[in-house]
């Protein structure tokens, strides 16, 4: 039995304050709250929010979205609120301040009434977080250059990743992002990004990380025009004409995007984690909801479910089945 | 089980279930709590009356393709489809954990035919460590799942034969809503040898995404949790307690969308002895912890000794 004396690697239901919700895009938003004594996480993991008021004796009630279906949130202790579950969100950084309060960044889009319940939260508000969950990327403990790949609301576990790569003074680690049109890129830029595809230190990351960024969007709006794996290519081949370039990739994102990415980086010989979203139940690995396929030679098909929350989110591209 | 860890205590929770001794009246339900390791960190099963795993059967089962689990108001609806390691591996992988949690554990059992229940039944029986076992004769997510719970006369000659092969846990018989009346099945339940009723389980239910036309389940239908089925499941617990359980002498343990001790409250003023909390584990798995602390706080409030005074106290006029 884990007894209560050992540190925990995750707390449940822990009442966090809203320290600030900020549009960083036209859809989405950066949400920063403070809790005590939350463990430490890795880049990859993610948490469990609330998204409903869970015990204010009149709850705010939620409408959404236009043209939807209003909610009828009533009563308490989140009898009748949309949002019943909790909603998983990557950790888009975290940090502990000089007076050892833990500092946590969520990005969210709204999608739904949970997001929408975010979306509304002021500063000093609570929000109720369960976490860190799942695994992490794995960072390769030799010199090996890193390409951090994000789409759009997957980009936020790569910012994270890029504070961690820094703490641990890694020096070449380059940073693909991507996003459909300019207004649509959740990340803060530092300068202008180029439009031929060179990595500059333009982009926003977590902590002191100051690595170079490429950015791409579909329409050219801002920074290079393509998709992420356009500039994966292009990072591969500025490499030098080398016959052999080893590299690892590090991706979130859309599904789409992370086919592509996994079988670019099959062809160019480079290994591959992918951070993966799954609609989630408990996120703590009991309600078996939240599965994707994995190769397991020891069984009979040649594959069985995994689960997203407690197995992933971040897998090897060679575990997943497409 | 582990007795001198067990946390017994003075607050009037202690909970006797057909013989069966809990530190308090409150349970977790089958296939929220996983089979034990998966909240060892964050419920504290010392102060946990009693656990059920999620649903064992003779060969290990993937379960459905997703999407196995939607959000809808007030619950959520899934279609897991009874993945479980089979019995073969829970005995294996599962037992040596389970012999060590400071709890009773009761061990759900699913099947496709008779002997399926039988065989479960009988292995499962042999690990002292198992307090008794549930049958889940109601699951609406597999295609043959509701044959017994919903026909009186299948699920009498069912639990009387794995009565016959249960030599030392308890009989539980987990009761499906999805019935025309719920009485008949928990009196065929009671009359085949059950110990302890269960009630209820999930509710048969469908979510259609409007833009594609399409269920929002890749098994169709999924069955219906959390708050939304409250009032229902306490319907159905004032109707077996009264019509069934109470003069049979059958425990009742209550669940279906109970999140606080309010709730718990309700449960057995309807007629349940012991509670057990699902769906609200996945948002908070400590609940049951929180809910015991809360029962004990009612009975301060309201001068009771026992928890147990509470069972059935539903007062009707006239």
């Amino acid at each position: 039995m884990t007894t209560a004396e050992s540190k925990p690697t995750r707390v449940c239901g822990r009442v966090a304050r809203v320290a600030a919700n900020t549009a960083i895009c036209r859809e989405h938003r950066a949400i920063e709250f403070t809790t005590a004594d939350f463990p430490n996480s890795e880049p990859g993991q993610f948490v469990q929010l609330q998204c409903c008021d869970a015990s204010e004796p009149s709850p705010r009630v939620v409408e959404w979205p236009a043209g939807g279906f209003p909610s009828l949130a009533s009563g308490n202790n989140w009898d009748g609120r949309s949002a019943f579950l909790r909603r998983p969100f990557s950790i888009g950084d975290q940090w502990r301040d000089a007076n050892g309060l833990t500092h946590i960044v969520i990005i969210s889009r709204t999608v739904g009434p949970g997001t929408a319940w975010l979306e509304r939260l002021t500063p000093g508000e609570a929000l109720n977080a369960t976490g860190p969950l799942g695994h992490g990327f794995r960072i390769p403990s030799d010199d090996l250059p890193l390409v951090l790949v994000g789409g759009g609301v997957g980009i936020p576990p790569l910012v994270y990743l890029a504070r961690r790569l820094d703490e641990l003074k890694r020096r070449d680690a380059t940073a693909i992002f991507g996003a459909t049109t300019r207004d649509l890129l959740p990340i803060r830029l530092l300068s202008e990004p180029a439009t031929d595809g060179k990595p500059l230190p333009c982009a926003e990351l977590a902590g002191s990380a100051r690595f170079p960024a490429v950015i791409t969007t579909d329409d050219g709006s801002l920074g290079m025009r393509g998709v992420v794996t356009d500039a994966l290519r292009k990072w591969h081949a500025d490499r030098g004409n080398q016959s052999r370039v080893d590299g690892v990739v590090f991706a979130c994102g859309p599904e789409g995007m992370l086919k592509a990415v996994s079988q670019m980086t099959r062809e160019l010989g480079l290994s591959c984690q992918l951070c993966i979203e799954r609609k989630m139940g408990c996120g703590l690995g009991t309600c078996l909801s939240c599965v994707v396929r994995v190769r397991d030679e020891s069984k009979a098909e040649g594959r069985r479910w995994a689960l997203t929350c407690s197995d992933g989110p971040v897998f090897d591209r060679e575990e997943l089945i497409d | 089980m582990n007795a001198s860890e067990t946390t017994y205590n003075d607050t009037g929770l202690e909970t006797d279930l057909a013989g069966v001794r809990l530190c308090t009246p409150v349970l977790t339900a089958s296939g929220t709590c996983g089979y034990g390791p998966e909240y060892a960190d964050v419920l504290d099963y010392r102060r946990l009356g009693g656990f059920t795993t999620k649903s064992v059967t003779l060969r290990e089962r993937p379960g459905n393709e997703p999407q196995r689990i939607v959000e809808v108001h007030a619950g959520i609806l899934n279609a897991i489809g009874l993945a479980n390691v089979g019995l073969r591996r829970f005995i294996d992988e599962k037992i040596p954990f389970i012999r060590e949690m400071p709890t009773r554990v009761f061990v759900n059992v699913a099947g496709h035919s008779g002997e399926d229940y039988v065989e479960g039944a009988a292995e499962l029986d042999k690990h002292d460590c198992i307090v008794g076992i549930e049958l889940n004769v109601s699951c609406p997510n597999v295609s043959d799942g509701l044959m017994f719970g919903t026909d009186a006369k299948l699920l009498r000659q069912l639990v009387e034969a794995v009565r016959a092969v249960i030599k030392r846990g308890k009989l539980i018989v987990k009761l499906s809503p999805n019935v025309t009346d719920i009485t008949e099945t928990a009196r065929a339940a009671v009359d085949g040898g059950a110990q302890i009723l269960s009630l209820i389980n999930t509710y048969a239910g469908l979510s259609i995404d409007t833009e594609t036309w399409k269920p929002l389940l890749a098994n169709v239908t999924g069955g219906l949790s959390g708050p939304a089925i409250r009032p229902l499941a306490l319907y159905n617990i004032h109707r077996v307690y009264r019509e069934v359980a109470r003069d049979a002498d059958i425990p009742i343990i209550g669940m279906g969308g109970i999140q606080n001790a309010r709730h718990a409250v309700e449960f057995l003023l309807a007629g349940a002895s012991a509670i057990a909390i699902g769906t609200a584990l996945f948002v908070d798995p400590a609940t049951p912890i929180k809910i015991a602390d809360g029962l004990s706080a009612y009975l301060q409030q309201h001068g009771l000794r026992h928890v147990s005074e509470l069972t059935g106290g539903l007062k009707l006029s006239g």
